[in-house]
């Protein structure tokens, strides 16, 4: 049995501020009909103009947040929207319930650690196994360390695939 | 260390001695239910997987609400594919009119203290009323849960809440949630467990204790639990549950706060339009006028809830102009009130009542829509601008027993400042 990949994750920082609604900004909640590719071009577009396109252009996002990113939010589609986005983690303060369940379950690293000090347009690497996030020459520690099952679901892209291959929730 | 309600039962449930919060386990699951708003996505993922069995069917249940009746033939649709799985595949159904998930499951005898119960919906946090940990997650979490039996969980951080003294006749556990929401705001206690404990908790029947439980959905808690007692014990073995295994806090339990709330002098509280935690006194706002009311949800559709709207308007009618839907939290309910005579006063008042289900929640049946300018006053949980489909409508909440009181005189009304209501008639 192979244990869980290392999880290493680089990409240009994107600033959002606190308490990121995913259902009003990154869903077709409010958008009947509208299908997640066009969701993703417009996703944040009232807290950050250009964000969508801007990350587009990068060679992959890094969405950086303050308190209870995705808060109030119970749809799933969110996570796809983000994927579609071509964001590759998000970094919180805090996250919303349902949504860090969403982004976990989803394949979508997500990192808490203090974001204060972390600007946009930084490049940003974070190992997810040692819980550590560099950005200009910085470490910043992460709040908790994600048990080894939950960065298994992570690198296996999701819970689904997860249990796929492990159908009893047993790795080595 | 001590360790509170949620980490016991996550311990428990994960084959660990103890846990504590900020911790990841996987713990295996007593019950999961589908609502159909999420049972197509779920079905779809299900097929992911092929046709091996699924062992977890047995405690799985599909409930039919929150389309019920079904006002499209899309929303049909579903309910066949619904119906066809449950059969095919071996879960449990609960079909329209049956009632709303957060009802039917208790009722169903489908938990009991101690228990893990998650389901498709974040007022899954109804359970905590039997002792139980319940929890709304989303199609991926319960796609898994019915393929593994199993789920991941961090867990949650715990409040204390002592609720001191007696609730005032006239007021109620729903006035209390109201009052929390003003305190800490919409989703100010995200993913932390609740634990109500205390005097107030201790006298309230098990239907005021449901909506307890139910409204820290809005407050953004992962779990809202009580301790059980022998109201508790009685409730589900009536109900057929598995024999309890009540789990109590240690009393050198961790909390990130401990707070003391004296019920005693606590008002009928309302929250006003399109913010659930615009929260006022009903003294403060007697003057407003109201058009529309329902007594209904999985928040107060529950037999107490009905008898207090029955005392009140009992051999009186509606104000001119006021029109009043009564929804039933499920068709054991409705059936209770059938029994009651309730329906029949009710009706006579100028009441309408709709089968039992979520439609007159949540807008999507279209069984409740309100005209341009209206204000609904409504026992329901949400009051977004546009939750009833109609966005130039308004929609205040609070209690039954102020419902009722407001859909007689036409204004928003202290219950108290009424004839009738069970609390004279039992005092």
């Amino acid at each position: 049995m192979t244990t869980a990949q290392t999880l290493q994750i680089a990409g240009l920082s994107f600033v959002l501020g606190d308490d990121v609604n995913t259902d009003i900004h990154c869903s077709n909640k409010y958008l009947p009909g509208k299908d997640v590719a066009y969701v993703a071009q417009h996703a944040f577009e009232q807290l950050s103009p250009n964000l969508a396109t801007q990350v587009n252009a990068s060679a992959g996002g890094i969405l950086i947040a303050g308190h209870h990113f995705g808060i109030n939010s119970s749809r799933e589609q969110a996570t796809h929207v983000l994927h579609a986005m071509n964001i590759r983690a998000i970094v919180a303060k805090s996250f919303g319930r349902q949504f860090f369940r969403n982004a976990i379950n989803n394949g979508l690293p997500v990192f808490e650690c203090d974001t204060d000090q972390i600007g946009a347009g930084q490049t940003i690497s974070i190992d997810f196994e040692k819980g550590e996030l560099f950005v200009e020459g910085r470490t910043v520690r992460q709040t908790h360390l994600l048990p080894k099952e939950i960065l298994a679901i992570l690198s296996l892209g999701g819970l689904i695939p997860f249990l796929k291959k492990y159908p009893d929730w047993k790795f080595a | 260390m001590g360790r509170t309600i949620v980490e016991k039962i996550l311990a428990k449930h994960a084959g660990y001695d103890s846990v504590s919060a900020g911790e990841v386990v996987v713990a295996h699951i007593d019950f999961a239910m589908v609502t159909d708003t999420r049972a197509v996505n779920t079905i779809k993922m299900i097929g992911k997987f092929g046709e091996q069995p699924l062992q977890f069917a047995k405690n799985t249940a599909l409930v039919l609400d929150h389309y019920s009746p079904p006002p499209s033939v899309e929303a049909a649709q579903i309910h066949s594919e619904m119906r066809s799985f449950a059969a095919q595949r071996g879960t449990k159904l609960y079909d329209i009119g049956d009632g709303i998930c957060h009802q039917v499951l208790p009722e169903g005898g489908h938990l009991t203290c101690g228990d893990l119960v998650v389901g498709t919906d974040t007022h899954s946090v109804t359970y905590g009323a039997f002792n139980a940990l319940g929890t709304g997650i989303e199609g991926t979490d319960v796609s898994a849960v019915m393929m593994s039996s199993k789920l991941w969980f961090r867990v949650p951080q715990s409040v204390r809440i002592n609720l001191r003294g007696r609730l005032a006749p006239g007021v109620w556990a729903k006035d209390i949630t109201l009052a929390m929401l003003g305190r800490f705001g919409a989703e100010g206690l995200n993913d932390i467990a609740i634990e109500y404990v205390g005097e107030a908790v201790a006298a309230m029947d098990i239907d005021d204790r449901m909506t307890l439980c139910n409204h820290a959905a809005e407050l953004g808690a992962m779990a809202a639990i009580l301790e059980a007692d022998e109201k508790t014990f009685a409730w589900l073995q009536a109900h057929g549950a598995k024999a309890p295994a009540p789990v109590f806090a240690d009393p050198d339990a961790r909390y990130v706060e401990q707070i003391d709330f004296d019920v005693s002098s606590l008002t009928p509280q309302l929250a006003r339009k399109h913010e659930v935690d615009d929260i006022v006194s009903v003294t403060e706002v007697v003057d407003q006028k109201i058009q529309f009311a329902l007594i209904g949800t999985c928040t107060n559709g529950r037999l107490d809830d009905i008898r207090q709207a029955a005392s009140i308007l009992k051999g009186q009618k509606l104000a001119p102009g006021v029109r009043m839907i009564v929804t039933p939290a499920s068709r054991q309910i409705y059936l209770a009130a059938l029994r009651e005579g309730l329906i029949e006063v009710l009706t006579t008042a100028g009441a309408s009542f709709e089968s039992a289900g979520c439609g007159t929640c949540v807008g999507i049946t279209n069984r409740l829509v309100p005209g341009d300018g209206d204000t609904v006053i409504s026992t329901a949980n949400r009051n977004f601008k546009g939750r009833l489909t109609n966005k130039n409508a308004d929609i205040w909440l609070g209690s039954a027993a102020t419902v009722a009181a407001s859909a007689l005189t036409g204004r928003i009304t202290d219950p108290r400042d009424v004839v009738g209501g069970t609390w004279r008639s039992a005092a």
